[in-house]
């Protein structure tokens, strides 16, 4: 499995028709992303209780312990919602651009695409703003890169018709980022939030 | 190209409005995005103003606004509008000199909002800010528009009017109406007037104009250009036309009640916020219907993907419509205003929709048009390639930063000490801006970039080239 990590980033074409060819189980994939889902969370709560966000150069924000712990799990299962519902998505719009895959290899397929965004998600162990974006920004262009690559590969159709299922995947994944970014402000707003240390 | 009956007059369409038309969208959208670039610039360096009244920020934002929307995307619509309507109704455009009078018209009207504005002559109001002397000519020319346009659908000769007739048709006829109701003014002097309504009836008549004119001018006229260049460029028909006669009139229906979410937690009274924001809600539903038609529509196409990039711009222009429709009433809802509004979430949520849906739909139809106005094949579908990866990578970096950005203000500006005192004061909000500003610059640099080789690309394509003459093809006799 690690082998195949390495290879998604040094020759992603051959990465995933490896992925393809060992048509690998549902339980598997469902391992990888529990584990790999882990480094964001973890690292978001270390990051957030040890060392703290700074902004604007003022003395940095820290999270108290329990309520770290809170965000970090729903992190962790909102992470993997996430990945799940995009496995969901590509099932369910693989009739529409002529793809007829089981569920076991979209949830393959969706979990490998966001591999650099889970590995970038160690940056969160040191919460500074620009080192974050100089990470992060990379992290989430290799992954378009790959959901485009991935999807004709995967599905086993033309690259064509893969860039319109990739394009309409991506604007799935912005409408879910943009309604875990209205929840959590919600939430926020009714009064579960996070609680800081003095 | 086979021979094709013709109507049997020597009846040609008007292209020559079209073609002034589509050639000034490029124009003004180099025009209005390199004030947009400048005034980037300038949040993130403010002494890019050089001290210079005409070059403040206060002055050039209004500047930009008014060049993106109504020069860049007003033209495209004009040269659009036109163009379909003389198609889809056989017949040629109605009254060649109005129809040239809207064209000099309009472009009257810009060249004075781009000398008043840096001068400071503004009415204040936000997308609105033209004075009464030149209100008045957006009025006729805009009286002219329509005469023309319903003038052409008069004179159809089939009986069906076609589905993009009926948005260019709505935003023609509610844009007259909110320009005449939001612009009532009291003349104080030459450059000088006071709105015809006073505290917060005058707020709610400016958002409700606002508003609809991002639902009318930006969405409605757009969803014109939609239903008509994607299943022309996709070779195929409407995956459903039912569905877009329903959304159409569910758009229309909706939109009009949405503007009060502009005044959540304003003397605004609260039913009336509460209402702006359940109709924004119901929104979604309308706006994905028409995402839905055109995205199975293309759907369809993808072979051609192949061989056609201007495809990529229309699906593409699609998705963002979708996610920013979904992200506009999610904003609305009063909870999550609270934190996004005057943030800068609201510029990223704007430009998605402005650089996402409308820009790229325009900049699809404009390499579908400009290229049969002038009898030629493109100079470069490798270039057109580039431009849409330039373009998609500038709206990816100008959104992502807004977003953060957006929510890092909002949460420094609510958090407060144990002792109730605000934990930042407002300029270490705007310093921890700093670096989204500069990512947020780079993303406009890259979408103008790709306006510069579309235009290189199009100079090539139409330089030395005839201007076109086009015999009216005889209808179906289906029709």
């Amino acid at each position: 499995m690690l082998r195949i990590i390495w290879q998604l980033f040094t020759r992603p074409v051959e990465a995933w028709h490896t992925i393809h060819d060992r048509d690998i189980s549902a339980g598997h994939a469902l391992a990888q992303v529990l584990i790999l889902a882990a480094i964001p969370a973890v690292s978001g709560y270390i990051g957030t209780t040890q060392f703290g966000w700074q902004v604007g150069g003022s003395v940095p924000v820290r999270l108290t312990t329990d309520s770290a712990l809170l965000i970090a799990i729903i992190y962790y299962v909102v992470i993997i919602a996430a990945v799940y519902s995009v496995a969901w998505m590509i099932r369910w719009m693989g009739q529409t651009y002529g793809a007829d895959q089981p569920f076991r290899r979209c949830l393959v397929l969706a979990a490998f695409i966001p591999v650099p965004l889970f590995l970038a998600g160690l940056m969160q162990l040191y919460p500074l703003l620009w080192l974050n974006l100089i990470v992060g920004i990379p992290a989430v262009t290799y992954t378009v890169f790959l959901l485009y690559i991935g999807i004709p590969i995967m599905m086993e159709i033309s690259e064509e018709r893969g860039f319109l299922f990739a394009s309409a995947v991506l604007a799935f994944g912005l409408i879910g980022l943009v309604g875990v970014l209205a929840a959590s402000v919600i939430l926020w707003g009714i009064g579960i939030g996070p609680a800081f240390t003095l | 190209m086979t021979a094709t009956s013709t109507v049997g007059s020597d009846e040609t369409y008007n292209y020559t409005v079209v073609r002034q038309f589509a050639i000034v969208t490029i124009i003004w959208g180099i025009v209005g995005m390199a004030v947009g670039v400048l005034i980037a610039a300038q949040l993130a360096w403010p002494q890019l103003n050089f001290d210079i009244p005409w070059l403040t920020y206060s002055r050039l934002r209004a500047l930009h606004t008014n060049a993106v929307i109504f020069a860049f995307g007003g033209s495209a619509l004009f040269a659009t509008s036109y163009y379909v309507v003389q198609r889809t109704c056989h017949v040629r455009l109605a009254f060649d000199g109005l129809a040239a009078f809207t064209f000099w018209g309009w472009q009257a009207v810009i060249i004075l909002a781009a000398v008043t504005l840096p001068l400071g002559i503004t009415t204040t109001k936000e997308y609105a800010e033209l004075e009464w002397p030149i209100d008045i000519l957006i009025t006729l020319v805009w009286v002219a528009y329509a005469v023309v346009f319903f003038g052409t659908i008069a004179r159809r000769r089939v009986k069906h009017i076609y589905v993009a007739n009926w948005f260019y048709g709505a935003y023609i006829l509610t844009v007259a109406l909110l320009h005449v109701v939001n612009s009532a003014a009291l003349p104080v002097s030459l450059w000088k007037s006071y709105s015809a309504y006073a505290g917060v009836q005058d707020a709610m008549v400016q958002w409700w104009y606002g508003h609809n004119a991002v639902g009318f001018f930006l969405t409605a006229g757009f969803l014109g250009m939609m239903y008509y260049f994607v299943p022309k460029q996709a070779e195929r028909p409407i995956y459903s036309y039912r569905l877009s006669i329903v959304h159409f009139w569910a758009l229309i229906f909706v939109y009009i009640w949405a503007g009060p979410h502009h005044l959540h937690y304003t003397a605004l009274p609260d039913w009336a916020q509460s209402l702006g924001m359940v109709m924004s809600l119901i929104l979604l539903a309308p706006s994905w219907g028409g995402m839905i038609n055109g995205i199975m529509t293309l759907s369809g196409a993808w072979e051609k993907l192949r061989t056609d990039p201007i495809i990529r711009f229309l699906i593409v222009a699609l998705s963002f419509y979708g996610m920013s429709t979904f992200e506009g009433p999610m904003m609305s809802i009063k909870t999550v205003n609270a934190l996004s509004h005057y943030t800068d979430w609201t510029i990223g949520h704007v430009h998605s929709g402005a650089l996402g849906w409308v820009a790229l739909i325009s900049i699809g139809s404009m390499y579908y048009l400009i290229p049969r106005l002038f009898g030629r094949e493109i100079y470069s579908q490798k270039l057109i390639e580039w431009h849409f990866w330039i373009a998609c990578l500038g709206i990816v970096l100008y959104i992502t930063a807004m977003w953060v950005a957006g929510i890092m203000q909002g949460l420094m500006w609510r958090a407060v000490n144990p002792d109730g005192t605000l934990t930042y004061s407002f300029v270490e909000s705007v310093a921890a801006m700093h670096p989204f500003y500069v990512i947020r610059l780079i993303g406009g640099i890259c979408f103008l970039a790709g306006m510069f080789i579309m235009a290189w690309n199009l100079w090539r394509t139409i330089a030395g080239a005839k201007p076109v003459t086009a015999a009216i093809p005889a209808p179906a006799a289906a029709h």
